[in-house]
């Protein structure tokens, strides 16, 4: 049976892996790369790395921390979001480790690009971000670029209907790290219905989870800033979820402290 | 380091080794959770505690009820005393041996087990080992610490899993006090990820093995976390005082003073009398090698602190820095004795690890700093180089207590 | 137990980094390679890939790996194929335009009905059985394709099921084909490999 995902998500700004807040407020975290790895060691179901100054310093996709991440010994996917500009960035992405990229202004600016991609990586690799909040007049598409919010665009919408793209990343972007934030009705009234979601921002609670997995449309849950706050967060996470299509949570061992006759 | 921004209420920088952020009015991370202290319900927080530590209480007192990390200084005092006199719990105190023991720091651990009448276990680490671990990271990372700050930070969880005690009492979360990683709010709790990112500098113990030629696992093995299946097993969680207590290490450690005899030291280095007597490197040689790799030192974390907490303004902060960065560092030789290594090859090596960002050479081997305290703005009305150097610490004892300055060994009994 | 010696082939599609540490942890040797000389010298080939079917297969008809690779299976030379490298082994895939393959283990590569795709962690049912796969029944690998394999049952080592069952481990002689990434998926990828492989050289 195929599995719900809980994807552990490192923002990364400056250099830095930090906690997000509303997309406005950042508090350090430390090296992505020790938040990458402790997420692996955790079994988390995917690990997404977002460069979140990229796009608008205009400098391109982070190479080199993909590299640097290439040389942890990652057994888990990895999908890397911020700053692809070109159809040459996600391929070199794909052929430097990443497992799948999400793009983000690219849907703003070319989605001719979007659609080359798909054919050279195949659409599993390839996700489209939407920040998302609820505005008066309905759903609001957030450009992080402008900082304006507008109403989706067809063509947008009409490329991801046509399975150019695998999955969208719907992210409450205002409600990001706030406990229990994200809304439900973000998900509930997003027009495509045939569409896989991923769904992001102020996701803390296992209820809240739940309801998400529990809900047909959407292939996985993404949670960031809260998996940095105790230990075994993941595991955490899945042993309040049993019940819900996810793998079971797995504890690593290597050097075991406790005697052999320990059961 | 031209985009190096600094606070506009403390003497932090963004180029913090924790990381720290500006705000949109130029107030850092560190100072905005500072704020907290003074709008959280801190009596509500106390409750929270109370009942988070209910369910480790020992239902027939046939076991401890949690561990207790100790020291000779920083803040031991109180968290046993929180632990024990607060919450009424049945705690194991558990402490590493650093090496560098100063005689106060071996007689306030004793005082500390006595007065508070605890059970302790000590851990120490063979001394070939640790010395080869020193010599390697010294030349590497410039670091004499990492045998220490593994040691510290690992003892107690393998002590709770061996011992099949879960809960671990620490004081402050360090990414939180300095640059307001967390908030209070968030209630973090220990994690293997920020000891290898912040306390280990990256490097777990199996690490160094692919680093330094010179290890063996026998070397470092004692250093290693427990696997995550023993610490679920065990369900072994370590929490923050500094979460549920309004923490002021100065106010806390007056009060231990006072009513429990922990006895202090001044140091050259620092204007703080209370932490890390325990230790002859810690404020010296340790200090200055800060002091090479971040551009500030220790005299800086202490008076963010007490800016913070509204007892220096900025610019007495300022001078307090610019009057101890630069002091002579003591107890050198007893060092290079412990260590063996002389004089020339420790300050070649000390000297390799000086940030290009920080320190020029314009003549071979004259230095100028260029660090953090240079390069604040103190042309401000209120600085003055001389001006008042507030005395607001009490040293009641020095570090060498009743003897000479020789490193305590443990185990050898208190008399030799 | 002698360290056996793995080559991952080196046709230019997509990241080695992963499936090498993947090896490399378990305790084999490895060798990342085109040059038919140093591959000779290996006691198993391993062909990851990602990315398109046409490409690949362009890659590998440049470099002169598909005669080798054909060659190296008749004499009986273990052949591991992960994700699109699976693919490859089959006759022919349906990917952009109707493209020949190995012909290692007949059968053909289709789309998902609907554009469909497969992503994320699922089950194997292991149809076949032995030593090779005992430990791995039930477990759940991360699968990331929009095309699949479709071929005669008895080449059919384990179904998984998405849409309809369909073929994610097949295997012909000592050349074996895995549809998801073993080496990410964490422990459950290791055990497989390290039993696959293992059981592909002693068998």
């Amino acid at each position: 049976m195929l599995k719900k995902r809980l994807v552990g998500v490192v923002t990364v700004k400056n250099g830095w892996a930090v906690q997000s807040f509303g997309y406005r407020r950042y508090l350090p975290l430390g090296k992505p790369e020790c938040l990458v790895e402790n997420l692996d060691r955790w079994g988390a179901d995917e690990i997404l790395v977002q460069v979140i100054d990229r796009s608008k310093m205009g400098c391109g996709p982070d190479f080199e921390l993909l590299e640097r991440l290439g040389k942890l010994g990652l057994e888990t996917p990895l999908i890397y979001a911020g700053g692809i500009r070109s159809v040459a960035d996600g391929v070199k992405l794909i052929q430097q480790g990443a497992d799948r990229i999400v793009v983000d202004a690219l849907l703003h600016d070319d989605l001719v690009s979007i659609q080359e991609l798909s054919e050279k990586l195949g659409a599993q690799a390839l996700i489209a971000s939407l920040p998302l909040s609820w505005q008066t007049e309905g759903l609001g598409w957030f450009d992080y670029r402008s900082q304006i919010s507008t109403p989706f665009q067809s063509e947008v919408l009409g490329l991801i209907q046509s399975s150019v793209v695998s999955e969208v990343l719907i992210t409450d972007w205002q409600h990001e790290g706030e406990e229990a934030g994200f809304d439900q009705k973000l998900v509930d009234a997003f027009p495509l219905k045939n569409v896989s979601i991923i769904a992001f921002g102020g996701l803390s609670k296992a209820e809240q989870i739940r309801t998400l997995l529990q809900t047909p449309s959407v292939a996985a849950v993404a949670v960031g800033n809260f998996l940095s706050y105790r230990e075994h967060a993941i595991q955490k996470y899945k042993a309040a979820l049993t019940g819900m299509p996810l793998r079971l949570a797995t504890y690593q061992s290597t050097f075991s402290l406790m005697a052999s006759t320990d059961v | 380091m031209s985009d190096i921004q600094f606070c506009k209420r403390c003497l932090y920088s963004t180029a913090h080794p924790l990381g720290l952020t500006l705000d949109e009015e130029g107030i850092c991370s560190g100072c905005r959770v500072h704020e907290e202290k003074d709008t959280l319900d801190w009596a509500k927080r106390w409750k929270r505690l109370e009942s988070l530590v209910k369910p480790y209480r020992s239902q027939d007192g046939a076991n401890y009820d949690c561990i207790i990390p100790v020291t000779g200084a920083q803040d031991s005092y109180y968290i046993v005393y929180l632990v024990k006199e607060r919450l009424g719990l049945n705690p194991l105190l558990v402490t590493y041996n650093k090496y560098f023991n100063t005689p106060l720091g071996i007689r306030n651990l004793a005082n500390l087990r006595i007065r508070f009448n605890c059970d302790i276990l000590y851990q120490n680490v063979n001394p070939i080992s640790v010395k080869k671990i020193t010599r390697s990271t010294l030349r590497r990372f410039g670091s004499i610490y990492w045998p220490i700050l593994a040691g510290q930070t690992v003892f107690p969880v393998q002590t709770a899993v061996r011992y099949k005690v879960p809960l671990i009492i620490w004081g402050a979360h360090q990414g939180l006090e300095q640059v307001g990683m967390f908030s209070h709010e968030h209630e973090v709790e220990m994690t293997r990820r920020y000891r290898k990112d912040h306390d280990l500098m990256g490097h777990e113990a199996d690490d160094l093995l692919s680093i330094f030629d010179t290890l063996k696992e026998e070397d470092i093995w004692q250093y290693r976390y427990p696997d995550d299946h023993d610490l679920n097993a065990v369900g072994v969680r370590g929490i923050y005082l500094g979460n549920y207590v309004r923490w002021d290490p100065k106010a806390q450690h007056e009060q231990m003073m006072r009513e429990y005899d922990y006895r202090t030291s001044a140091f050259n280095r620092t204007f703080d009398c209370y932490d890390h007597v325990d230790c002859f490197n810690y404020m010296n040689l340790h200090d200055q090698l800060k002091l090479f790799k971040h551009g500030f030192s220790k005299v800086t974390d202490h008076a963010c602190r007490e800016i913070r907490h509204g007892r220096l303004t900025r610019d007495q902060g300022l001078a307090l820095v610019r009057h101890h960065e630069q002091a002579p560092v003591e107890y050198m030789q007893l060092f290079m004795d412990w260590l063996g290594v002389t004089q020339r090859s420790l300050e070649f090596i000390m000297d390799q690890h000086r940030n290009q960002n920080f320190w020029n050479q314009p003549v071979f081997g004259k230095w100028e700093f260029n660090g953090w305290s240079v390069r604040q703005d103190f042309n401000s009305p209120g600085y003055s180089e001389s001006c008042d150097l507030p005395e607001i610490f009490e040293a009641n004892d020095k570090l060498e207590h009743d003897r000479d300055a020789k490193y305590i060994t443990i185990g050898k009994g208190f008399t030799s | 137990m002698s360290t056996l010696t793995i080559g991952v082939v080196d046709y230019g599609m997509g990241n080695h980094a992963s499936v090498v540490q993947s090896l490399r942890d378990i305790g084999f040797r490895v060798r990342v390679s085109d040059n038919a000389a140093e591959l000779d010298l290996v006691d198993v080939l391993v062909l990851p890939g990602v990315g398109a079917f046409p490409a690949a297969m362009a890659t590998l008809h440049e470099r002169g790996l598909v005669e080798y690779l054909q060659e190296k299976a008749r004499q009986g030379r273990p052949l591991v194929g992960i994700c699109l490298g699976m693919q490859l082994l089959a006759s022919a895939s349906y990917e952009h335009t109707y493209t020949v393959g190995l012909d290692l283990i007949p059968g053909d590569i289709v789309p998902f009905a609907d554009h469909g795709v497969h992503i994320g962690w699922n089950t194997l049912e292991f149809t076949q059985h032995g030593p090779l796969w005992s430990s791995s029944d039930g477990e759940a690998f991360y699968f990331n394709h929009s095309f699949y394999y479709q071929g005669p049952a008895e080449y059919q080592v384990a179904a998984t099921r998405h849409q309809s069952a369909f073929s994610s481990v097949i295997q012909r002689g000592s050349v074996v084909g895995l549809q998801f990434h073993p080496e990410k998926s964490q422990s459950a990828g290791k055990t497989l490999l390290k039993n696959l492989i293992t059981g592909l050289v002693h068998a």
